[in-house]
């Protein structure tokens, strides 16, 4: 039984400017993600992996093409529908984290829901959940500069769930980020996978991507290579790495 | 619901957040608001007084004053002429002179009865009504003179005391019918009679339709008396309240616009500012209309503050300003500030608020969320001919006219602020110039040396004068820190390759004494132009504008210039000397 | 391993499967595929080199698993110049460059293919490592190894990238 897909993309195209300086950021794109499955995008800085990343988001209109979210087709939405879809949909999870300063940790979390008309009460219980559930109770009523790098991202990525979305999309998201932080972030990647969370991420981390099911490679806007990294009945060889003959 | 509790709480915490662009903000609409409360408190115009002083008093329809003698049978028949339902009088009235606190005054004295008139009974504002030896005087012409119940007077060298202030509808106000009125017994005022004083006798009448008093009054006018309908006196009244009005208009606008033109300049800071918390809520789902609303509730939350202050200021201000016990007739201690001046007030500030947020606020809810993510500060513009031409300048003009093309839209509101506020400080000179030198009254003993009404309109001015410097030297003081901070970095990197600290603080100062200049050139004919219109406006176009000396004019340029330099010169040699290292590794 | 066996006797002489168990809880899931019986070749010819001695254990005699060993001198020595040794395994990647650069001259292969596929393995590998150090609790030591490998296998891919980079626009100029 094949499920229809949860994202789904077809020759999408993005361009900037015009006659002699026209930049096709995005070209003839198609991309099917089925539920709960996590796809990395790579490929060189410019090749336009952002770019794909804003337009299934819903943060830009394709020059051409079709995007497809959970049946719906979400490109020629007027912006106050788009608003909506961002709010209950799509999470967005960006590299340089975007917290509201002036807020605290919960009352970022909380702050789509309340954009979306959901009561203060319920807001704060689900931000509060989710802060448990990856790990920030005891951070929930500090500021955002009070907070870590990795500290910061998992807030954004709580916001992003809060909506309890039908995909998390994610730009860099250990761009800003130290090793140790970046691990904090990975755990919180992996467990939405094991959580069924469809995921797609775009990362020049290698360490990110190589956790995905599916690892796509942009370059110069098109789509050139396609790997599975799951699934296949592939079993680790970590002798290999330590030089140890099986 | 809790979206707006969201909006609430975005809008406290973004104020906070910026504590000073908060403050500039309000007070630049809360000075506008207190000289506004003030100004309104001043010119009276919180609500036309004449109605309700006519009414109190039983004012006359019909006002007849004979031209000395006493015509018998023409007074004795106009109570029984056709559409005169009452009259009352006539009354002795006797032009003396009186001296009262060390000034002398022609007045006329109108003998009454202690007991009240059915017509025209002066509706005493403070003190008591005519006693033997006590007389009632004409507020206007106690305001001119500055007495209060109590003081002792003399009329034709005998002793009085003031036994109270009073209002009439009977007669213009001093100064705009002179002489002045006092009220006193009739036994008194026999004893200012002898063989050369002029007398005159005044009767009050009421028609049976008031709206036909103009024509009766034509009709009974000779050249031995005359009759006033009672539509005269309140236009002749009208006059002071238009003139004053007026110069409160007129100052006014220039107010709103300065405060507009400052407001404009530190929204669109601060939106600029804002620009990416935009885009992140609308990449979590934010409406455009949510954004617009959020936009617009943090400044109107801000001017209502302002306006409230405003408010508060203004009214413990301006009692300093006016005259004790001069409030409404019939309410003495009536507050100064009425229904309609806070709606006035508050609706000022409201729509200045709106004018200068309405349409960043707007674009900037429209921005594309991406845009709006990815946006760093505006870049400073670049003028390659401004490059060109100041690269022929010395160091210090160089410095200072790049620096000011780097930010038109300040360098705009450093003129606009210059050019208004001198403007103002001309319109007022020249108000003051021409209402004491082209003063006809001077020289007619009925006028007191110092002219009541100019005052007033002198005060109104200086209040709208002192409000708008105040406010443009809040504006230098924003653009110099502005400056400082925006051009810390190519200053600091000047100074890397060569430039002298004292260089780089005159570059600063000449920043902004640059477009002050040709702001301050340019205020001095707008001046005198706008006080043209005013006269016009004010229906006085008879009236010859008298300009100031040159040499005041001179001086207001000079002034300006060197208020600027000081405004900019220390902030600017503050900034201009931090090492440059630090500079540029902060930045 | 010779030397990694004998810095562990420094401390106090131990049995075999004792010294085993430590190589294990050190290199943690790296560890697993490490032969068992490797520990007690590698120790039979640390005695015959004379670097360690067995101390006979009251009992069971001449049991492998239930001998005692303990560090000779010699031995001792080897362990110091271990420890103040600065060698580190070669930062190098030789082979694989070496194997463009035939493929390339020889006509065997496209060397862009060559690294596309390689990057995909080392994706795998840097996938599994990083897994496994997840798994691993907080401050495990295991954990710290697999660390080391996933940034070594970064750095790796970093440089596939060069050499991608490098041999396209080779390929480009037809050379």
């Amino acid at each position: 039984m094949t499920q229809s897909p949860m994202v789904r993309a077809r020759g999408l195209r993005l361009d900037y400017g015009a006659g002699a300086s026209l930049v096709r950021a995005v070209d003839e794109v198609d991309l099917e993600v089925a539920a709960g499955e996590t796809v990395a995008v790579v490929g060189p800085s410019g090749c336009g992996k952002s770019s794909l990343l804003h337009l299934l988001g819903g943060l830009e209109r394709p020059s051409a093409g079709e995007v497809w979210l959970a049946g719906q087709r979400i490109d020629r939405l007027r912006e106050t529908a788009m608003a909506r879809l961002r709010n209950h949909a799509i999470g967005f999870v960006f590299q340089a984290f975007e917290l509201i300063d002036e807020l605290t940790a919960v009352e970022n979390v909380e702050l789509p829901a309340l954009l979306g008309g959901v009561a203060s009460r319920t807001a704060r219980r689900r931000a509060v959940e989710l802060l448990e559930r990856l790990g920030l109770a005891q951070r929930a009523g500090h500021l955002s500069a009070q907070l870590s790098g990795g500290q910061r991202q998992r807030v954004a990525i709580a916001r992003a769930l809060i909506g309890d979305p039908q995909v998390l999309l994610a730009d860099e998201p250990t761009g800003n980020l130290d090793s140790t932080a970046t691990v904090e972030v990975l755990r919180v990647f992996d467990e939405l996978r094991a959580a069924g969370q469809t995921v797609i991420v775009v990362s020049h981390d290698s360490r990110i991507t190589a956790t995905a099911d599916r690892l796509v490679c942009m370059r110069d806007g098109a789509f050139v290579d396609e790997t599975r990294l799951t699934g296949g009945g592939h079993r680790p060889n970590l002798g290999a790495m330590a030089g140890w003959e099986a | 619901m809790g979206r707006i509790r969201l909006l609430i709480r975005l809008v406290i915490r973004d104020l906070r957040r910026r504590p000073g662009q908060s403050a500039m903000l309000f007070l630049v609409i809360a000075a506008t608001t207190t000289t506004l409360t003030v100004g309104l408190a001043l010119g009276g115009v919180t609500a036309s007084p004449w109605d309700h002083t006519r009414a109190v008093t039983a004012g006359p329809d019909v006002t007849v004053t004979t031209n000395g003698g006493y015509p018998a049978a023409f007074l004795a028949g106009l109570p029984n002429a056709p559409g005169v339902r009452a009259a009352a009088g006539p009354y002795l009235l006797v032009t003396t002179s009186l001296r009262a606190r060390g000034q002398r005054v022609d007045v006329d004295t109108e003998a009454r009865d202690v007991r009240p008139a059915a017509i025209d009974q002066p509706a005493v504002t403070a003190g008591s009504w005519i006693r033997p030896g006590g007389v009632v005087i004409e507020r206007g012409l106690a305001d001119a003179l500055g007495v209060t119940p109590g003081d002792r007077i003399t009329l034709k060298g005998r002793p009085f005391q003031v036994a109270g202030i009073a209002v009439t509808a009977a007669r213009a106000t001093y100064p705009n019918n002179a002489p002045g009125l006092v009220w006193i017994t009739t036994a008194d005022s026999l004893q200012l009679l002898d063989a050369d004083t002029t007398v005159a006798y005044v009767l009050n009448l009421r028609l049976a339709s008031p709206d036909a008093a103009p024509a009766f009054a034509a009709a009974h006018t000779t050249d031995t008396f005359f009759a006033t309908p009672w539509q005269d006196i309140r236009d002749e009244d009208a006059v002071l309240v238009l003139a004053e009005r007026v110069v409160l208009v007129v100052g006014s606008w220039l107010l709103g616009l300065l405060a507009l033109a400052s407001l404009a300049v530190l929204v669109g800071a601060r939106l600029a500012d804002q620009a990416r918390r935009i885009g992140l809520l609308k990449a979590v789902g934010a409406t455009s209309r949510f954004i617009a609303v959020l936009l617009l509730a943090e400044y109107l939350i801000v001017a209502l503050a302002a306006a409230v202050v405003g408010l508060v200021a203004g009214r413990l201000a301006a009692p300093l300003l006016t005259n004790p016990g001069a409030g409404l007739v019939g309410a003495p201690d009536a507050p100064l500030i009425t229904a309609s001046t806070v709606a006035i007030v508050i609706g000022v500030a409201v729509a200045i608020t709106c004018g200068a947020t309405l349409v960043p606020a707007l674009r900037g809810a429209r921005t594309s969320t991406l845009r709006a993510l990815a946006h760093a500060a505006t870049p400073p513009r670049r003028h390659p001919r401004v490059n060109a031409l100041s690269a022929k300048l010395p160091a210090s003009l160089l410095l200072g006219m790049r620096l000011a093309a780097r930010r038109p839209r300040r360098a705009v509101l450093s003129v606009a602020s210059l050019l208004i506020t001198v403007a103002m400080i001309v319109v007022a000179l020249t108000i003051q110039h021409t209402l004491s030198t082209a003063n006809p009254q001077l020289g007619n003993s009925a006028y007191l040396a110092h002219n009541a009404f100019a005052d007033k309109i002198n005060q109104v001015a200086t209040v709208l004068t002192v409000g708008l410097v105040l406010l443009a030297a809040a504006n230098a003081l924003f653009v110099t820190w502005a400056t400082i901070v925006d051009s810390r970095r190519p200053a600091a990197l000047a100074r890397a390759f060569g430039a002298t600290p004292r260089q780089v603080s005159a570059g600063l100062s000449a920043a902004q004494l640059i477009p002050a200049l040709p702001a301050a050139l340019l205020g001095i004919p707008a001046g005198l132009g706008l006080f043209n219109v005013v006269i016009t406006i004010a229906g006085g176009s008879g009236t010859s504008v008298v300009t100031p000396p040159t040499w005041s004019l001179a001086s207001v340029l000079v002034g300006t210039l060197v208020a600027v330099m000081a405004l900019t010169l220390l902030p600017a040699r503050i900034g201009a000397n931090r090492p440059v290292a630090e500079v540029l590794r902060t930045e | 391993m010779q030397d990694v066996l004998l810095a562990l006797l420094a401390k106090e002489p131990s049995h075999g499967y004792e010294l085993r168990a430590r190589l294990q809880a050190a290199l943690g899931p790296l560890g697993e595929p490490m032969n068992g019986g490797q520990v007690y070749v590698t120790l039979g010819r640390l005695e015959r080199a004379g670097l360690i001695t067995v101390e006979q254990a009251t009992g069971q005699a001449d049991r492998s698993d239930r001998k005692v060993y303990l560090l000779t001198p010699a031995g001792q020595q080897r362990v110091a110049a271990w420890l103040a040794e600065t060698e580190w395994p070669r930062p190098a990647p030789v082979e694989f460059h070496l194997k463009l650069v035939a493929a390339a001259w020889a006509g065997l292969a496209d060397p862009v293919g060559l690294i596309a596929v390689q990057r995909r393995e080392l994706l795998r590998l840097v996938g599994d490592a990083q897994r496994a150090a997840m798994a691993e609790p907080a401050g495990s030591v295991a954990g710290l190894l697999l660390e080391g490998a996933v940034l070594r296998l970064q750095a790796d891919l970093n440089w596939l990238d060069q050499c991608e980079r490098h041999w396209s626009t080779r390929r480009g100029q037809g050379s």
